[in-house]
């Protein structure tokens, strides 16, 4: 493979104007719709699979209704009306006392970061059904003080944990080229939080696993949650020479990069013939206890003194939830430039459908935070997804500029922008569309 | 020594009343107006209204809310959020307050401060400060509803908020808001003994003995109290007896 190029700056005259307006990058419909109840677009991705994640993939994206409404909308009407609940739980309670161990080894897995829906999790599991959860992190990039704290209130509300953290140099690497190739810092703490803990549970003889919501509460294709069960794509692949992580296929990583296997270990997947055999099954608790995020917000502060982050998330209002990653700033950025969607977007739009605020309210929030530069950690991640020759001999080699700039991430940025959902106008960057745009609509 | 005041407070959002844990997470309890009647019923001795995402959302829409309260509620009412300017001050005095709160504006332009307090009296011009602890005995003030901060350190910002002509201050820690965890007594005592003005406690009741300390340990001269009440975990009345009893100087109905 060829050296990583420092960006070239965009042609930006195909953003000026409307002639470029239907162009779209990553398979994303051209046309820019508004779910009418909550402030989402229909640019919004799916949960894609990581592994086979690579610069050309096509995403697949939110579902939009005739009448106009997403499916996570949907989804949240359903929970409110349809779903029997006392069913569900009984069906948990089942599946419980089926696992349930009685020499008090440990009898399920529940990964999390101590934020509050994992700390809802585990801590419910253990004093009102009776399980013997071990506790799983895959840490952070780099922890925030609160979120290091909120860790340890977790651990110390009653729960065992074993804390995976995977080679500093390694994750480094990772995220620098998911930066360069994918724009998306996020992408090396996905695959731990998806293949870590059934990877342990394979480890610890341990076959069940409960992650906390669906995905599709936030917008996966709704028949998503017509199973209990984790689509075993997230975490599992049978042949390592086609996964890519980072953009990068494994082989260029060990020819190019200087990764040995062994780096590669917490990151790989979980082989599907072991899970089969140790009949690993891994559960949504989402999906029989109806799950509400400010609601385990409120349960993290009484059972185990859960810290709100002490001032809002950059790009968002929010102070409660995804706040122990110093990198997640610069993961909504990225969403922001890529779908057009920021951080207050994906937070408000749960909020709305969670009832905790209106659409109005939201709206308002969106125009005022969504695309906000995430200024407080810049320079510290900057230094970060910087890959100087002294700490990566051989890989720094790979980069035309090892050094991680501001201006080379703003490059970067434009070059990721689709002219569909930008213009450039008056020396500024402007959205298309934006939900702000739009007459106010009520569903 | 005047009288120890008991002061629900009714944070709004919209129409709602509403309240937060760290002032975040805000959850719609019900109508404001119920609920501020009840308290006067229970012999509060005044409220404080608060549209804590006026800043946040650039709006202000409590003067409706203060107007049928007044009709109804007849104790010093003092409304905070969103007030930018003098003019809009006198819009919510007019409605039915007895005094505004400024915390946002009066950061962004402590003017505001000595404007209000010059027009109106300085009994009318309530320093609202929102403070997160930093350090041991050292606190930072807060604005937008404890979502951004200042760089002011809170005793500073007291000192100074007071010879800009603030009457009085409402103090509430970020830290123990909506944890029932008790007051930041540390907090309340330092600004207390700083400035010659009354401070009204807020953040963090969630006993009858957190009360007794914050008033005795915390010198404060008024107790806010939000979930406690909004809850009904313990009735108004039985947090004034229970003050009489421990011998603080709270009114006798």
């Amino acid at each position: 493979m060829e050296k990583i190029p420092y960006p070239a700056q965009i042609d930006r005259s195909r953003f000026e104007g409307d002639s470029h307006a239907q162009e779209t990058k990553y398979g994303l419909p051209s046309e820019v719709r508004f779910c009418v109840r909550c402030v989402i677009s229909n640019q919004r991705p799916n949960s894609a699979v990581e592994y086979s994640h690579v610069k050309e993939s096509k995403k697949k994206t939110i579902n939009l209704d005739d009448e106009g409404v997403c499916d996570a909308c949907r989804f949240a009407e359903k929970k409110k009306s349809t779903i029997d609940w006392d069913e569900r739980e009984r069906r948990l309670r089942d599946l419980c006392d089926q696992h349930r161990s009685r020499t008090g080894e440990y009898d399920c897995i529940v990964p999390g970061s101590g934020g509050k829906d994992s700390f809802f999790a585990s801590h419910i599991l253990r004093t009102k059904y009776g399980m013997h959860p071990l506790t799983v992190t895959w840490a952070p990039h780099i922890y925030t003080e609160w979120g290091w704290k909120n860790f340890q209130g977790w651990i110390h509300a009653g729960h065992d944990n074993l804390l995976t953290t995977p080679n500093g140099r390694v994750h480094r690497l990772l995220t620098r080229l998911a930066v360069d190739n994918l724009f998306h810092p996020f992408q090396a703490f996905m695959f731990g939080q998806k293949s870590l803990a059934p990877k342990m549970a394979l480890l610890h003889k341990i076959p069940l696993v409960f992650f906390g919501e669906n995905e599709a509460e936030y917008g996966n294709p709704i028949s998503d949650t017509e199973s209990a069960k984790r689509d075993w794509s997230y975490f599992t692949a049978q042949d390592q020479s086609k996964v890519s992580l980072g953009g990068v296929s494994v082989p260029d990583l060990k020819r190019r990069f200087g990764v040995e296997q062994q780096d590669l270990i917490p990151y790989l997947p979980a082989d599907p013939n072991q899970i089969e055999e140790q009949k690993v099954e891994v559960h949504y608790l989402g999906f029989y206890l109806k799950w509400h995020p400010q609601s385990c917000y409120y349960y993290a502060v009484e059972h185990g003194g859960f810290q709100a982050s002490p001032e809002r998330t950059p790009g968002t209002y929010s102070k409660y939830n995804s706040i122990d990653d110093r990198i997640d700033d610069f993961h909504y950025y990225t969403t922001g430039v890529k779908f057009g969607l920021g951080r207050a977007s994906y937070d408000a739009a749960q909020e709305i459908r969670s009832g905790d605020i209106t659409r109005e309210e939201g709206v308002a929030l969106v125009k005022r935070f969504d695309h906000e530069f995430p200024e407080r950690f810049a320079d510290e991640i900057f230094r970060y997804l910087s890959i100087p020759e002294s700490e990566f001999p051989e890989a720094s080699r790979m980069f035309e500029q090892p050094n991680m700039t501001r201006e080379y991430f703003m490059r970067l940025a434009d070059q990721f922008r689709s002219p569909h959902l930008w213009t450039w106008e008056g020396g500024q960057w402007k959205l298309r569309h934006a939900v702000w745009h739009e007459a106010h609509r009520v569903a | 020594m005047s009288n120890l005041r008991i002061i629900p407070r009714l944070d709004i959002k919209g129409p709602n009343l509403i309240k937060g844990v760290h002032l975040e997470g805000l959850r719609v309890m019900g109508d404001p107006q119920e609920y501020a009647v009840r308290y006067y019923e229970a012999g509060a001795d005044e409220l404080v209204y608060m549209d804590i995402v006026a800043s946040l959302y650039g709006r202000n829409n409590l003067s409706d809310i203060i107007r049928h309260a007044a009709d109804r509620v007849f104790i010093p009412i003092t409304v905070g959020g969103g007030i930018r300017s003098v003019d809009d001050a006198r819009h919510i005095l007019r409605s039915g307050a007895d005094k505004v709160a400024i915390n946002t504006a009066a950061v962004a332009r402590p003017a505001l401060v000595t404007e209000v307090s010059r027009r109106f009296g300085s009994q009318a011009m309530v320093l609202s400060i929102e403070a997160k602890q930093i350090a041991s005995g050292k606190w930072e003030a807060y604005t937008d509803n404890g979502r951004e901060r200042t760089g002011l350190d809170v005793i500073e910002w007291a000192i100074k908020g007071v010879e800009l002509g603030a009457g009085e201050i409402l103090l509430t820690s970020v830290d123990r808001e909506g944890t029932r965890k008790g007051f930041d007594v540390d907090l309340v005592r330092q600004v207390s003994d700083a400035v010659p003005v009354p401070i009204i406690a807020s953040g963090g009741m969630g006993s009858v003995d957190h009360f007794v300390q914050v008033a005795v340990q915390g010198h404060a001269d008024a107790v806010s109290m939000a979930d406690i009440l909004h809850y009904k975990r313990i009735p108004l009345g039985q947090i004034r007896e229970a003050a009489l009893n421990a011998g603080l100087s709270v009114r006798e109905l």
